[in-house]
C-alpha cells in the first residue's frame, strides 16, 4: 500500500493583480511507499512547501488528488494517521511543553488514560525531561523544534511529514531527530521530509524525490544516486613538479594546489596505475587515493542546472523556430 | 466534544493571560465614584437607583468592548503566527475549532461579568439600595449580550485582521443597540423601498435593545417573565446561526 500519493497536483495564487494568477505547481505527482523515508528536495521557492500544505489540507489543491492510506487526504480518518512538523514553529507561548503535548494528544484523541504516560515517554525521547514544565515562550529555536518533533509523534501516526526538521538545531539535536527517524522507520512508520541539509537526507532517504519551478524533476533511490556520472577518483600527492603535472595533463580533470600538497582529479579508473607511477617516477610522494561517488547536493545541482540549461535551449529553440516562421510568413 | 472542550481550555487560558481581570479594577472606580459623588447628590430611594443604573450599564459596556478586545485577534493570531497548524493538522473540523474558540471566549468572560455582578451589588448594599430579582435578571441578560457578541467577534475574525474585527463588532453593537429603531423610523419617515431595506437590516442585525432591562431593574417595574425565556432562545438561535456563517467562511479558508 502506499502511504501517500500525489497525482497531477496542480496550484495557482492569485497575483497582486485581481484577475490574474500564477501556477505555482504544474502537475506534481509522486509517492511514498508504507515504511520509507522520502526526501523531499527542491531549491527555494520550488514548490515544497506549497505541497506539503496541499497534502496537509492547509491549501486546496486546482487540479489532481492527495491519497493518504489510500483514503482521501483532509479526511478526519486520514488526519489521524498523520503527524505533521511546520517549518519554523510556534506553539502556545502560555503552555508549558506538558500542556502543550496535553492539548496535542486529545486533539488527536489519546484517551485520558494513556495521555500523561504518553506524553512523558515522548518528552524524554526528545531530550526535553528537564524542561517539560516550563513556558514554550522561554524555549530557544532548537527547543521549539524538538517539542514540534514531540507533537507530531505524540499520537504514533504512521505517516510523518517534516518540513525541514533539523533547521536550527545543534549536532546533538540533529543526531536525536536523526536517531528518531531511523527508529520510526525501523518500526514500520513512513517518514517524508523536505530539507535542505542534503547530508542529512543523504544519509537518511531511501529515495529522494527533487522538485523544481513546481514539477517534478526526478525520482531517486539512492543507490541511482551512486550509479548516475562515474565516481570520482581524487589522489593526493607531494612534491609534484610542474612539468610532471604537465606530462599527466591528459589524464587530469582538474588540479588543486593547498600549501605543500597537490590533489588530482583523474579522468577514468584505469589512469590511476598512470598516474601514481608517473608522480612516483618523478620522485613526488602519494598521500592518498580516494574514490568518492558523486553526493546528492551534486547531483541535485547538476538536474537542477541541467533543467535550467535545457528549459533555456528549449526556449531558445522555440524563439528560433518562431522567428522563422514569421521569416516565412513574411 | 473533547476535541472542542480542549480548543475551548487553551482559549480560557489564553484570553485569561491578557489581565482582562483589571477592568473589574475599573469598573470597582467607576461604582465607588457613582456611590460617593453621583449618590449624595441625589435623596432617598435614589442613591440606590444611580448605583444599579450606572453598574448595570457598566457590566454591559464592559461586557461587550472585553469580549472585543479579547476576541478580535483571537484567531487572527493563531493564522498569522501559524500556531493553528498544531490544530487544523489533526482530525479536527474547522467547525469545531470555531466552536472551541468561542465556548472559550464565553468562559473567559464568565467569571469577569459574574466579579462585576457580585461588585455591583455589594456597592448596592453599601448604597442601602436593594438587589431585587429583576436586578440580577438585567445582570443575566447582559451576560446574554457578551455571549452574542462573542459570536459576532468570532464570525468576524475568521476573515479579517484584529483592527477591522474589532471596528466591525463595535458597528455591529452599536447598530444592534438601535436596530429596534429602524422600523420604527422607517415607517415614519421612508417610502417603500426605505422600508424593506431597514427591515432587511432588522433581521440582519442583533435586536440588542431586547437585552437591556436596566429600565425595569432600577424603577423596579413589572415585565413579562416569559420575555427572559423567549430573550434566552432569540440568543442561542443568533449564536448559532452567526457561528454557522462563521464557519462556512472559515471552512474555505486557506492557510498560505
Amino acid at each position: 500500500m502506499e502511504a501517500l500519493n500525489v497525482e497531477r497536483v496542480k496550484k495557482s495564487f492569485r497575483s497582486d493583480m485581481m484577475f490574474s494568477s500564477k501556477e505555482i505547481l504544474h502537475g506534481v505527482s509522486f509517492s511514498a511507499r508504507e515504511g520509507e523515508i522520502l526526501g523531499f528536495l527542491g531549491p527555494n521557492g520550488a514548490g515544497k512547501t506549497t505541497t506539503i500544505k496541499i497534502i496537509l489540507g492547509l491549501l486546496r489543491q486546482d487540479h489532481g488528488s492527495v491519497t493518504i492510506f489510500d483514503r482521501p487526504a483532509g479526511e478526519k480518518r486520514s488526519m489521524s494517521r498523520i503527524g505533521y512538523l511546520p517549518e519554523n514553529p510556534f506553539y502556545y507561548p502560555h503552555l508549558s511543553l506538558k500542556e502543550f503535548l496535553e492539548f496535542c494528544g486529545r486533539l488527536s484523541g489519546i484517551s485520558n488514560k494513556k495521555l500523561d504516560a504518553r506524553c512523558e515517554e515522548i518528552i524524554s525521547l526528545v531530550g526535553l525531561d528537564r524542561n517539560k514544565k516550563q513556558k514554550i515562550k522561554s524555549f530557544s529555536k532548537g527547543m521549539l523544534q524538538r517539542t514540534g518533533l514531540a507533537q507530531a509523534i505524540l499520537h504514533d501516526p504512521d505517516l510523518l511529514i517534516l518540513d525541514e526538521p533539523f533547521s536550527g538545531l545543534d549536532p546533538g539535536g540533529r543526531k536525536t531527530v536523526r536517531d528518531i527517524i531511523l527508529e520510526l522507520r525501523n518500526n514500520g512508520k513512513t517518514i517524508f521530509f523536505s530539507s535542505h541539509i542534503l547530508p542529512d537526507m543523504e544519509a537518511l532517504c531511501d529515495r529522494t524525490v527533487i522538485i523544481n519551478n513546481g514539477a517534478i524533476t526526478k525520482s531517486i533511490g539512492l543507490d541511482e544516486i551512486f550509479r548516475i556520472g562515474e565516481n570520482r577518483i581524487e589522489i593526493t600527492a607531494r612534491g609534484c613538479s610542474s612539468k610532471t603535472l604537465d606530462d599527466l595533463r591528459d589524464y587530469l580533470e582538474r588540479v588543486d594546489n593547498k600549501d605543500e600538497e597537490t590533489f588530482l582529479f583523474v579522468k577514468k579508473q584505469e589512469y590511476i596505475r598512470t598516474v601514481i607511477q608517473h608522480i612516483y617516477n618523478s620522485g613526488g610522494e602519494i598521500l592518498k587515493v580516494a574514490n568518492e561517488h558523486p553526493s546528492l547536493e551534486e547531483t541535485f545541482m547538476n538536474l537542477v542546472n541541467g533543467e535550467k540549461a535545457s528549459a533555456e535551449k528549449a526556449s531558445e529553440k522555440s524563439n528560433s523556430e518562431n522567428e522563422m516562421k514569421k521569416e516565412e510568413v513574411s | 466534544m473533547r476535541r472542542i472542550s480542549s480548543i475551548a481550555l487553551n482559549t480560557f487560558r489564553e484570553t485569561i493571560r491578557q489581565k482582562l481581570m483589571y477592568l473589574v479594577l475599573i469598573y470597582i472606580g467607576i461604582l465607588l465614584f457613582s456611590v460617593f459623588v453621583l449618590s449624595p447628590l441625589s435623596v432617598g430611594a435614589a442613591k440606590g437607583k444611580i448605583i444599579i443604573d450606572v453598574g448595570l450599564a457598566g457590566i454591559s459596556l464592559f461586557g461587550v468592548l472585553t469580549v472585543i478586545v479579547a476576541g478580535s485577534s483571537l484567531v487572527h493570531k493563531e493564522i498569522e503566527k501559524k500556531a493553528i497548524y498544531s490544530i487544523v493538522t489533526r482530525p479536527v473540523s474547522r467547525a469545531e475549532f470555531i466552536l472551541g474558540k468561542f465556548s472559550g471566549i464565553v468562559f473567559a468572560m464568565a467569571p469577569l461579568m459574574l466579579s462585576m455582578v457580585v461588585v455591583m451589588a455589594v456597592m448596592v448594599l453599601i448604597g442601602r439600595g436593594e438587589v431585587t430579582v429583576t436586578v440580577l435578571l438585567a445582570a443575566y441578560l447582559s451576560m446574554l449580550e457578551m455571549v452574542v457578541m462573542s459570536a459576532v467577534v468570532i464570525f468576524f475574525s475568521t476573515f479579517t485582521s484584529p483592527i477591522l474585527t474589532s471596528f466591525f463588532s463595535l458597528c455591529f453593537f452599536v447598530a444592534g443597540s438601535l436596530s429596534g429603531d429602524l422600523t420604527v423610523f422607517a415607517n415614519r419617515f421612508g417610502g417603500n423601498s426605505m422600508k424593506y431595506f431597514t427591515k432587511g437590516f432588522y433581521y440582519m442585525l442583533p435586536n440588542l435593545k431586547i437585552f437591556n432591562l436596566r429600565h425595569e431593574a432600577v424603577h423596579d417595574l413589572r415585565f413579562n417573565s416569559s420575555d427572559i425565556g423567549m430573550t434566552t432562545l432569540y440568543a442561542l438561535i443568533y449564536c448559532a446561526v452567526i457561528l454557522y456563517f462563521a464557519n462556512l467562511l472559515f471552512s474555505r479558508k486557506e492557510f498560505s
